[in-house]
Order: structure tokens, then C-alpha cells, then sequence
């Protein structure tokens, strides 16, 4: 699409957007891959649509306040970029369209605390578990709170979890095949520490040394998505400064945000002095189900142990891992080289859960719509296990497979070849 | 130069909206009051993005109606009418002649949300409002052992009303006929608001309506047919080092008696643009690849055609590859689906032509072509439905850089290859604008009268969809 953006004006994150508006050929086959396209049904709430708009807003055609309602709308879940044969970098565009445009929006009080709390709350994994034993010990009263409220307390577990710190190195168990560097994650300590207890495990039961370097933080991705890029730059180059890529043979992430998060820093500090260190270091990165996956397909995975009866799985593809980072069949052929286990296909397997990042506290009745409508997809194929690798997806199926009346386990994927591997599946 | 030549780019002067203005405001107003708040888009944020469709901007209009009942658009073409500014019917908008690009400010009637349908196995028939998505027929049908076989590549997104607008084939219509073919009835909503119900009887109306563009009337929602899904299908692939030989190699196969389901053909470019985005492994040292199903009830024939195709393809100078399993014939297919965006990774701009040309002519209109391209600045590459003639030649360019006048030249010296060659101007995707001033050349003016004498029948005023298909009349200037 021929667009007049001032790329001058702009720097390093106008090329960005100016290269993903070139891109698009406005042919519309990202409109059925696009969940807001499905569930209104306009071009404004479509990723042509968008693309449109973020064009016309740079260019100055347009004021700001009028695009951004269909831009908050967009669950940043890459669909588009899955289904569009023009390479358009959707993506890249949106996040960077975020950055530049955060800072001149206009929010009310109420929006702006409560953006800077989610902001301060993410990243600080005890402030998170403190935030969230509070929220728990207020659910009863959600029916009489403002839907901005209840929304973020109708996803918060029964229970949560006491936090597990996790040690800072993990010896491989046996003979040592390789050595990684893990990043913590923010939410999921709080929410579901087994998550990461699970991943030790298996990596050190298939020879893997894992070192988790002091310094890490949170990844920045949800900052980023917000459009708080400052917030976010301070936390990239920490990470930055944490991790020393040439140290390790992989940096693994479990978390599908988190990982595509790290994916992104080249992009992220384009044109800036860091980006050839973010380079490096992206590089380096992958989801840990890519990584054992590699050593499935060498043929040096430690075979799991037969489940105990057969088992269905429904795998449940995260936006992050299977759109932004294009990662779907190393999951699947991990939780398949589990004897005993068949995995089972989700119908619209490619429609987002609803959950994407903050999107449930800013956009709740959309996240609400999505979040139901998938867990009837996945129930529809009654497994007995429901598997994704990304803690918002497994809080937004779990919350509405609850709702919906079923008890089906949702669990991490590693969570299950942990399972496996100690007999307990 | 024609304000048509210069909507090719996106920043045409016809691009910037004329704000929300008092037309747009009462024009809005009306309609709201019509229709409630829900189906009415005035903001200008929401009108700028129904300008356009997939190949060309247009103006932005003054407001957009998203009905979900054939009332609500009898109730919107009224308002517009009252109101007397022109009227655009939009699908999905993923046409390629700039068909659904106003051309002035006026009224767009978007119907992807009327999107009822149901199936009659008894009576092998589906009923689809207009902006039913076409996958969506087939996917209905399926369960009652039947298919809806028009199949633009665009299947995934395009509607049903979009589809009978401009007539769409795809790869299978060589075998089973495009869109119209399959219209049993239809209904739809005239300049003044009337709501008409049409059968294929006495005057064919429902026909006329049917590649009309949206110039003649608005359908609203059509009976289609069904038919039982062929048992056994097969695919091949083969490639060439030159295109005129993969031409060539088709006339051949269907000279010795194949008939294939689809005869699709793709010249390096596009392979390699497509590879690009799947990584399917395509040869991307061939000049042309040719994508073949043949399929029927019985299994022993179909495998016979393709044998015929085999050795067709072969005699004409190339390699075949016959798909191994289902799947890989269907990942094939979705490459072939995918070469018109693809192109997007060559030039952000195209000018798309859509000529048909007999049969025994393609290995000359093909290769003259090539040499049309090779010898201007701009990639032309080719792909079609070469099974029927239908070839898509497409000059890729960037507007910024190159002289969208040329483009314009190059792409009238190609449309007169095809009318050299007693080829026709569009299989399928229509005139529109972008193809509009080629009518000259493509029609006698006796039949190009005739043509705006059927215009003027059904839409006086000229209200819908101005600017299309018929190229404005000789004014005759005084010496």
C-alpha cells in the first residue's frame, strides 16, 4: 500500500511501520484469520482495516482519538500474519504503532492507574502474588464492582499457589548434553510456579544444565503491547545486560509471550546502538518446545514413560507460539512421543482465546466472547487433557472451561511430559 | 489523464475524504433514523476503510451501511436515492478491477453481515444471502453429500453476492463452469428501492444481473445448485523452461481428450513469490509450472487423464511430478491460491488484467506477452485458468518510484494481444475501473450502445456503482 509516512521524523520504529504498510496489498486474506473480524464483522476491526488506519493517523489524514478504539481492539495475536501470503509484518507494525502513539493518547484518570498498575504488577512477581491473593480474598465481591474490576478477578484461580523460587543453576542429570539459560517469566511464578519447576525437571533429566542469570526480568512484551515503550526499553536492555548468548547453547522461555517477546527485540531497537546485540541475542532464543524438540528429532530425548491408559489431548495453539513465532509442531510431537497419548485438534484452532496479554482487563466483553467460544471448540472433542504453552491462554481456557461446567485438567505442555516422565500420567 | 488512471495509487486526488461534511452528516442522519445506530458507519475513521477493494482506493463515502435484511437495503438505497448521491455494493471487498472502489462520494452498502444460509439437500440447493463467505456454501453442504464448486482463490473471504457481482470462476471452472452457473434464482434490490425475485426463465434478468458489477442492481441473496463431490480426485505437477511450451502442453492434453477439473498455470515469478510465504519446495528455476486435477466417479478414468496430461506435458518439453498423497495435492493448491497477494513481495502496486484468449492461441498470446514485459521496465509475470484461455498477466510496480502512465500503456498493449488474438478483456473478475477504457477497443460501438441501452433500462440515473464497466459516452466537440 503506497503510503506518504514521515519515516524522517520517525526514526528506526517509522521504518518499521512504513516497511509493514508497503507490504500490504489490501487483498483481505487476513479477514477470516482475524478474530474481531469474526465477531463484528466491519473492516475498521480487521487487520486490512487497520493497517488503513495506522496508515492515515502517521500520515496526519486522521486524527489519533478516532483510530484508536479499533486499534485497542486488536488482541496483537498474528493471525493476519499467518494467513497473508504479501509477508505483511502486522505485528511488528502494531506494536511499534503502539509505542509511538501511547504517549499522545488522552485517558482518563481511572485508565491511566490502571494501566500503571498492571504495568508495575507484571513484572514483579512477589507484587503480582501479593495482588493476586488480594484480588482473590475480593472476588466475592465482584458482582458489585465496575466491569473494568471483575474482569481481571474472574481469570484468577481458585487457589494461588505459594511462589517457588526456582534455583539458579540446575545440574543435568547424568551425562551433561548442553547447557541454557531460562528466563523466570513474571505471571506465571505467581500463578502457576509448577510451570517452571516442570521445565527444570525435564531439561535436567535430559542432560541439560540450566542457569538462570541474575539480572533477568520480565521480558517488557506487555509493556511493549501497551504501548509503554520507554517502561519497555529499560526492560530489554536488562536483559540484555543479563544474558550473555555466547555462554549458552539456547535461552528458553515456556511462557509463548514471553518467548516471542524476546524474539522481537531486534525489532524493537531497530536503528538504535543495542540492535546488533539484540540480534545476538534473539537469535539464541527459543520456546523450551522447540528446544527438546531438537533433541526429539536427533533421536536424544529421554523416552518418556508409557501413560498409564490412553490419553486424548486437545493441544490448544498459543497466538504467540504458533503465529508470532511460528512454532506448532514441535509441541505436538513432543506431547506424541508420550506412548499412550493421541493429540486431538481444536476446531478454529487458529482463533485466538481472548486472552492476549492485558486484552482481558482492557477489553473484557470481546476476551469474554473469544475465551468462551474457544472453550467450547476445545470441549467439543472431549479430551481427557487440555495442553497449551502460554500462561494467559491456560488461565483464559481454564477459567471458561470451568465456567462451562467441565473439570478437564488444563496443563502446561511440559507439565504433562514432566508428568510423564514420573509415571503419573 | 483519467481520474480512473490516477486512483491506480493510493494517493490519488480522489483519496482525500472531504471530511464529515453537511452531505455526509444528513445523509447519516437519515439513515440512522432508518436503520438505528448499529447498521450506519459515518465517523470518518470507519468510512475511509470502505473505499477500497483489493486492487485499487477509491473516494471515501459519505456513509456506510452495513444492513442485515434485504428491508435494510431497500431502506438504505431509498435514503440514497432521497438523498441522490450514487451507491456502491461492497462484499469482501477482495476483488481485483477496483469493482467495489467508489469512485465518487456516496453510499456503501457493505452486506458481510447478512450472512443467513441454508441448505436444501433434497432439492440440491443452497440459499445464501449475499454476504454469505463462498467456503462457507460448500462447508455447509458438505455434511449432506454435496459441494458448491466455484472456487475463486479468494474462497476464503470473498462473498457470494461479490462472487455473482463480477461472475468469479477459479481453478475448477474448467471442468464445472464459474459463478452464474450455478444461480437457480436470485433476489435483489433495484436503483429505486424495489425488491425483485428472478428466476433463469423467459428474459434471462438474473443472468444480466450476474457479472453486472453492481452496476444494474444490488443481489441481496441467491439460490445456488449443489452437486455430489467427484469420488476420486488426482493431481500432478509439472514444470517447463520456457512458457509457451506450458501453453502449448495444455492444448495438447485437451486435444487428446482430457478434461481436467483444474488447469492452472504460474510463470516463474509467481513460483517464486509463493515459495517465498509456503516453502513448499517449487521448482524455482522453471519458466512455468503447471498444476493439474482431473477427478470423476471412476477411478481407472480419472487416472487416465491424467495420464493423458502426463504425457502431454512431457511431449511438450517438461517435468511431471504426480502428488504422492491427498495433502500434498492440497498444499499445491493453497500455493496456487496464494499467487495474486503474493506478488505483494515483488511490488507493493499491480495492475491486474484478466483476458481470455481461445485456446490454440495461448502459447502465442503467452509468449508475446513475456516479451511485452522483458521489454519494459516493470516485472510482468503470468498465471490462470489456462485450461479455459483465462491468464492473468500483472504489471507489478511501485508508485512511488515508477510512471503510473506507463503502467497504463503497457498494461492497454497487453489487453490488445488478447483482443488480437479474438480474446476478450475479463474471465472473471470484470471491467471495474481499472479495465474500463480497454472496453473501446474489446466492443464494436453498436454493441458498447447496446450495452448502455441495458444500463439505462435498469438504472436511469446512472446511481449505481458510476464510473464502471461502460466507458463515458464521445462528447463531440465543435470544431
Amino acid at each position: 500500500m503506497n503510503n506518504e509516512i514521515p519515516v524522517q521524523t520517525l526514526g528506526g520504529q517509522g521504518e518499521v511501520m512504513a516497511h509493514a504498510v508497503d507490504a500490504c496489498v489490501h487483498c483481505g486474506f487476513c479477514l477470516p484469520a482475524c478474530p474481531t473480524y469474526a465477531l463484528l464483522g466491519d473492516e475498521m476491526d480487521s487487520p486490512r482495516g487497520r493497517i488503513v488506519l495506522m496508515k492515515e493517523v502517521l500520515e496526519g489524514g486522521l486524527p489519533l482519538a478516532d483510530a484508536a478504539p479499533h486499534l485497542d481492539r486488536c488482541l496483537g495475536c498474528q493471525a493476519c500474519v499467518t494467513a497473508c501470503p504479501s509477508g505483511v509484518p502486522y505485528g511488528e507494525l502494531i506494536t511499534a504503532f503502539r509505542g509511538w502513539s501511547e504517549p499522545q493518547r488522552q485517558r482518563s484518570a481511572f485508565d491511566r492507574s490502571k494501566r500503571w498498575a498492571i504495568l508495575k504488577a507484571l513484572p514483579a512477581p512477589k507484587l503480582f502474588s501479593v495482588a493476586a491473593r488480594v484480588g482473590q480474598f475480593a472476588k466475592p465481591l465482584a458482582p458489585v464492582l465496575p466491569a473494568a474490576l471483575r474482569g481481571p478477578l474472574d481469570l484468577l484461580p481458585e487457589t494461588v499457589p505459594a511462589m517457588q523460587p526456582s534455583p539458579k543453576v540446575t545440574p543435568a542429570r547424568g551425562v551433561q548434553r548442553g547447557r541454557v539459560a531460562f528466563l523466570v517469566g513474571c505471571a506465571q511464578q505467581a500463578l502457576a510456579p509448577n510451570f517452571n519447576a516442570a521445565t527444570l525437571r525435564v531439561l535436567a533429566r535430559n542432560g541439560i544444565e540450566v542457569v538462570i542469570p541474575d539480572g533477568q526480568g520480565c521480558c517488557g512484551a506487555a509493556a511493549l503491547h501497551t504501548g509503554a515503550r520507554d517502561e519497555a526499553l529499560k526492560l530489554v536492555r536488562a536483559n540484555l545486560d543479563a544474558f550473555h548468548p555466547d555462554d549458552f547453547d539456547a535461552i528458553l522461555s515456556n511462557a509463548a509471550g514471553c518467548g516471542a517477546g524476546l524474539k522481537e527485540y531486534p525489532m524493537v531497537l531497530h536503528g538504535e546502538p543495542d540492535e546488533a546485540r539484540a540480534k545476538a541475542f534473539a537469535a539464541k532464543v527459543m520456546d523450551i518446545s522447540e528446544y527438546l524438540n531438537t533433541l526429539l528429532q536427533h533421536g536424544e530425548l529421554e523416552p518418556p514413560v508409557p501413560a498409564s491408559r490412553p490419553l486424548t489431548v486437545a493441544y490448544h495453539d498459543a497466538c504467540h507460539l504458533a503465529h508470532a513465532q511460528g512454532v506448532r509442531a514441535a509441541p505436538r510431537a513432543l506431547l506424541r512421543a508420550i506412548p499412550g497419548v493421541t493429540v486431538l485438534e481444536v476446531p478454529e484452532g487458529d482463533l485466538c482465546c481472548g486472552s492476549a496479554g492485558t486484552y482481558n482487563l482492557e477489553q473484557p466483553e470481546l476476551a469474554g466472547q473469544l475465551g468462551a467460544r474457544k472453550a467450547k471448540n476445545i470441549l467439543s472433542t472431549t479430551p481427557d487433557l487440555i495442553a497449551s504453552g502460554n500462561i494467559g491462554c491456560h488461565t483464559q481456557i481454564q477459567s471458561h472451561v470451568r465456567r462451562q461446567g467441565s473439570p478437564t485438567p488444563v496443563l502446561h505442555t511440559i507439565e504433562i511430559l514432566d508428568r510423564a516422565y514420573r509415571g503419573e500420567l | 489523464m483519467s481520474t480512473e488512471k490516477l486512483a491506480l495509487t493510493t494517493n490519488s486526488g480522489a483519496r482525500k475524504p472531504a471530511s464529515a461534511g453537511g452531505a455526509s452528516t444528513a445523509l447519516a442522519a437519515d439513515l440512522t433514523r432508518a436503520l438505528g445506530p448499529r447498521k450506519v458507519l459515518s465517523n470518518l475513521s470507519e468510512r475511509l476503510n470502505y473505499r477500497y477493494d483489493a486492487i485499487q482506493f477509491g473516494a471515501t463515502p459519505l456513509a456506510v451501511v452495513l444492513p442485515e435484511s434485504t428491508e435494510d437495503v431497500v431502506a438504505a438505497v431509498r435514503a440514497a436515492r432521497a438523498a441522490g448521491v450514487p451507491i456502491v455494493g461492497r462484499g469482501a471487498a477482495s476483488g481485483l478491477s477496483g469493482g467495489a472502489a467508489p469512485l465518487e462520494p456516496g453510499l456503501v452498502i457493505s452486506f458481510t453481515r447478512m450472512t443467513r444460509l441454508s441448505i436444501h439437500p433434497e432439492r440440491r440447493e443452497a440459499t445464501a444471502q449475499a454476504g454469505v463467505v463462498t467456503l462457507a456454501v460448500t462447508e455447509a453442504a458438505k455434511p449432506h453429500g454435496l459441494i458448491y464448486p466455484p472456487d475463486p482463490a479468494s474462497f476464503r473471504t470473498s462473498t457470494i453476492g461479490g462472487n455473482l457481482a463480477e461472475n468469479a470462476g477459479g481453478p475448477m471452472c474448467f471442468k464445472y463452469g464459474v459463478s452464474g452457473d450455478y444461480v437457480r434464482a436470485l433476489e435483489f434490490v433495484d436503483v429505486d428501492g424495489e425488491l425483485h425475485r428472478l428466476t433463469r426463465d423467459v428474459f434471462d434478468l438474473a443472468g444480466l444481473l450476474i457479472g453486472s458489477e453492481g452496476t444494474l442492481g444490488l443481489i441481496t441473496e441467491a439460490t445456488l445448485r449443489l452437486i455430489p463431490p467427484p469420488k476420486f480426485t488426482r493431481t500432478l505437477m509439472a514444470h517447463f523452461p520456457e512458457v509457451g511450451a506450458c501453453a502449448e502442453a495444455v492444448s495438447r492434453a485437451i486435444a487428446a481428450g482430457a478434461v481436467p477439473s483444474k488447469l492452472e498455470f504460474m510463470d516463474r515469478a509467481c513460483t517464486n513469490a509463493v515459495e517465498d510465504y509456503l516453502h513448499l519446495g517449487l521448482p524455482r528455476d522453471a519458466e512455468a509450472v503447471l498444476l493439474v486435477d482431473t477427478d470423476g466417479e471412476d477411478l481407472d478414468t480419472v487416472q487416465d487423464e491424467l495420464r493423458l496430461v502426463e504425457e502431454a506435458c512431457v511431449a511438450s518439453g517438461g517435468t511431471v511430478r504426480r502428488a504422492a498423497t491427498d495433502e500434498e495435492g492440497a498444499l499445491l493448491w493453497r500455493a496456487r491460491r496464494s499467487v495474486s497477494p503474493a506478488l505483494g513481495r515483488i511490488r507493493p502496486q499491480r495492475m491486474n488484467e484478466d483476458i481470455v484468449v481461445p485456446r490454440s492461441a495461448l502459447p502465442d498470446v503467452v509468449r508475446e506477452i513475456r516479451a511485452l514485459g522483458d521489454a519494459s521496465p516493470f516485472p510482468v509475470v503470468q498465471f490462470g485458468h489456462i485450461g479455459d484461455g483465462n491468464l492473468h498477466p500483472n504489471i507489478l510496480f511501485d508508485p512511488r518510484r515508477e510512471d503510473a502512465h506507463a503502467v497504463h500503456d503497457l498494461a492497454h498493449r497487453i489487453a490488445l494481444v488478447a483482443i488480437r488474438h479474438g480474446g476478450v478483456l475479463s474471465g472473471e473478475h470484470g471491467i471495474g475501473s481499472m479495465k474500463r477504457d480497454f472496453m473501446r477497443d474489446a466492443v464494436d460501438p453498436e454493441t458498447l450502445a447496446a450495452l448502455r441501452g441495458v444500463k439505462r433500462a435498469l438504472d436511469s440515473s446512472g446511481a449505481l456503482n458510476p464510473g464502471k464497466i461502460l466507458p463515458a459516452e464521445e462528447v463531440m466537440v465543435d470544431g
